[in-house]
């Protein structure tokens, strides 16, 4: 079963074309993998599979919602980590949790947030207001909110920046285990290395197009690695580099 | 920086649409211009001068805050924008140095927005109206000169207050001192507070005194020199970091707002906790009083200053105080981005609808004593009533009418003229209909309520549509800047 189907999705931004019929289906259960260089157009697309841009043209269904109709909707299906922390500068910690708890309607909600404090090590942090945190410390209050509803799907744009290898090992393990359970992963990384051992589906964006799309073990073949499959994709022996 | 100053403006209403800023200001200079002579017979020139280095000297004041919105840029996050503010702190370049240049960019940027083209409007009606070209320039001097005046005083005050709370509160009470020994006890002459105004009253078109002018404006500069220097010997950035913790106020506010349902009660909440930790109320507050205070002066002055009869009631307050508060929403869309709402089932316009109740919430408190406060001063109960229907029609109209042509952007959005003519129109015609409706009140009563009676049932129908409006003006609208 498709949980996400995105159909020639193009988004052109007054004549720059972030994505350019940009096609990719993610199974259920999938921890599906989207790289690519810098400015390729990743969070661009990330934004429009959860209703934050509408896209110029294409459809994207996501847990069957279209998600250009009714992106509230796949808001209140998913849980989303933006590619950069921004919780709300006034906010505590614990009050952060309390809001987006009450937004999504949440029951148990001092269980849920005494569980995803806890799991981040934010209790100690609970009275903190997001502006006196570190990037880290924002950036698992952001992950501990997107995972409290408990979400079938997760968007997540660059989870593993910011965090102690601490955490980024703890995130992986929890996301290893909450695929493992039927929830479904998008994840946008620089980080290969950790991608390589999460993901077993994945899309290489170039220039805002698809270079290269499958399951993993067919793509990564022999001794070859992630890298040098996305070096492959996007042509990386053409870079040039500084004198 | 002056190209990251306009960049940062055109990016709010597009770049075609932020160059009509200045062409818009050419064209009300214009016809300031071609109809002074009519002008004229009710005002004297003199007060014209002296409004026109009040409102530079107001608008130095706006543009300089840079020093305590400065913190804030630096200690908040700034969605995707990273200013050269900021540069200081990766580059080898000290604070002082920037400091310098964003005083001298927001100098030569803002005189060139407004100052430049509104001298230009009287330069253009100059042929027809037989205006001295050497008056003009010597009014855009002077004019500039109260606007650094403001300009510098406001960066000082900045620094200050950066530096000590209680240097910052002896200059401004010094400031505010100064102001009342003119205004409320005549023990000064204006031109003791902008000495500018010195100068332009001693040149053309007034009868030259070249000595006393030239003093004037030695201490002008002077004044500006000063607090410029200071203020850059002084200029320090402290990013805090605290270790503070904080009770959990947004339960207990979710709990005490029981009297609204579901989202709008959690919305609502969470907007009273903003306000109160980011200190906004008390900004929020001294900016709306101050210009209550400011109008009942002016009326004060008309009447008895100037000794001029005109009726200002209770109902005229009660309509100015509708129009006056309305700023007071754009301060609600300033304390923090709103990019984290983007990830939870919100809309835009669920969030517009909130902010405009808790400026209601905020506002007509206020609003209401201080009505209630004129009618018992000018001996007018008997009006209190009406004036209260009045302030909170045009209260809940001004704030629907900015909301929904600004939406979550206020400032920004009021830089496109398209939308600043529409609101200007929009806001001017009822407030016109209202004055003139109040001033009759004692002479034709019946005549003043029927019309009183239209003015704010078109003005209730108005925020009818207005609020309807909001959901497919702003439906589709994101979250980010």
């Amino acid at each position: 079963m498709a949980v996400i189907e995105a159909t020639d999705v193009t988004m052109d931004f007054g004549g720059m074309k972030a994505l350019d019929r940009v096609n990719i289906t993610v199974e259920k259960g999938d921890t599906f993998g989207f790289f690519g260089p810098n400015g390729a157009g990743k969070t661009t697309l990330i934004r429009i599979m959860t209703g934050q841009l509408e896209p110029t043209s294409g459809s994207v269904r996501v847990l069957g919602v279209d998600v250009v109709k009714e992106p509230i909707r796949v808001k209140e299906l998913a849980g989303i980590v933006p590619e950069v922390e921004s919780p709300p500068t006034y906010l505590t910690a614990y009050e952060y949790m309390y809001f987006v708890g009450k937004v999504r309607n949440l029951d148990d909600l001092d269980g849920r947030i005494e569980k995803w404090l806890s799991y981040f090590d934010l209790e100690s942090k609970k009275g903190t207001i997001c502006k006196d945190m570190s990037k880290g410390m924002r950036q698992k209050l952001m992950l501990a909110s997107a995972f409290m509803h408990e979400p079938r799907l997760l968007f997540l744009d660059e989870p593993f920046i910011n965090l102690d290898p601490i955490y980024q090992k703890l995130l992986r393990e929890y996301l290893e285990e909450y695929v493992s359970k039927g929830g479904t992963v998008f994840l946008c990384s620089h980080i290969l290395e950790i991608a390589e051992r999460l993901c077993n589906r994945l899309a290489i964006v170039n220039l805002g197009k698809v270079a290269l799309q499958g399951r993993k073990d067919e793509l990564v073949r022999g001794d070859e690695n992630l890298e040098r499959v996305f070096m492959r994709a996007i042509g990386g022996g053409r870079i040039r580099r500084p004198s | 920086m002056l190209k990251e100053e306009f960049r940062s403006h055109a990016s709010y209403s597009g770049q075609e649409r932020f160059l009509t800023f200045p062409l818009f200001v050419l064209v009300i200079a214009t016809v300031t211009g071609l109809t002074l002579d009519k002008t004229l017979e009710t005002v004297s020139l003199k007060q014209l001068m002296e409004f026109s280095h009040l409102s530079a000297f107001v608008y130095g004041l706006s543009v300089g805050t840079f020093g305590l919105m400065g913190r804030q840029y630096l200690e908040r996050r700034y969605g995707r924008s990273n200013y050269l503010v900021a540069m200081p702190f990766i580059l080898p370049l000290s604070f002082k140095t920037t400091f310098l240049g964003i005083y001298i960019r927001d100098a030569i940027f803002y005189v060139v927005l407004m100052l430049v083209p509104a001298t230009g409007g009287l330069v253009l009606s100059a042929p027809v109206m037989g205006f001295s070209y050497v008056s003009i320039g010597l009014l855009f001097v002077s004019v500039m000169l109260t606007f650094m005046l403001g300009l510098s005083m406001s960066f000082l005050a900045s620094v200050m207050y950066v530096r000590d709370k209680r240097w910052f509160g002896l200059f401004t009470a010094g400031i505010v001192a100064l102001f009342l020994l003119h205004g409320a006890l005549g023990a000064i002459p204006l031109e003791a507070v902008l000495p500018t105004l010195g100068l332009q009253m001693n040149v053309r078109p007034f009868p030259v005194d070249a000595a006393s002018a030239l003093l004037f404006a030695a201490v002008s500069v002077g004044e500006v020199a000063v607090m410029t220097i200071l203020a850059y010997a002084l200029v320090e950035v402290r990013v805090s970091v605290s270790t503070q913790s904080y009770p959990d106020l947004l339960p207990r506010y979710h709990e005490k707002t029981g009297w609204l349902k579901g989202l709008t009660r959690t919305l609502f909440s969470k907007e009273l906790v903003d306000l109160r930790r980011s200190g906004t109320v008390a900004k929020m507050s001294f900016s709306f009083v101050l210009p209550l205070l400011f109008l009942s002066f002016t009326t004060w002055f008309v009447n008895y200053g100037l000794a001029i009869p005109i009726g200002f009631n209770t109902v005229f307050y009660a309509s100015m105080v509708g129009f006056i508060g309305v700023m007071m929403y754009s301060w609600l869309n300033n304390i923090d981005l709103a990019e984290y709402y983007s990830l939870i089932p919100v809309t835009v316009p669920q969030l517009i609808k909130v902010r405009v109740s808790v400026f209601l919430v905020l506002t007509l408190g206020i609003s209401a004593f201080f009505v209630a406060g004129i009618s018992v001063l000018n001996d007018e109960v008997r009006y209190l009533w009406l004036a209260l229907l009045v302030m909170f029609v045009t209260s809940l109209y001004m704030v629907l009418v900015l909301a929904y042509l600004t939406g979550l952007r206020t400032n920004t959005f009021l830089f496109d003229t398209s939308i600043l003519a529409k609101f200007s129109i929009m806001s001017f015609l009822p407030d016109v209909c209202l004055v003139i409706l109040s001033f009759t009140l004692t002479t034709s009563w019946t005549f003043a309520l029927l019309g009183l009676a239209l003015v704010l049932s078109s003005m209730s129908v108005t925020s009818l549509i207005m609020y309807r409006g909001i959901e497919s003006k702003w439906g589709r609208a994101s979250f980010s800047e």
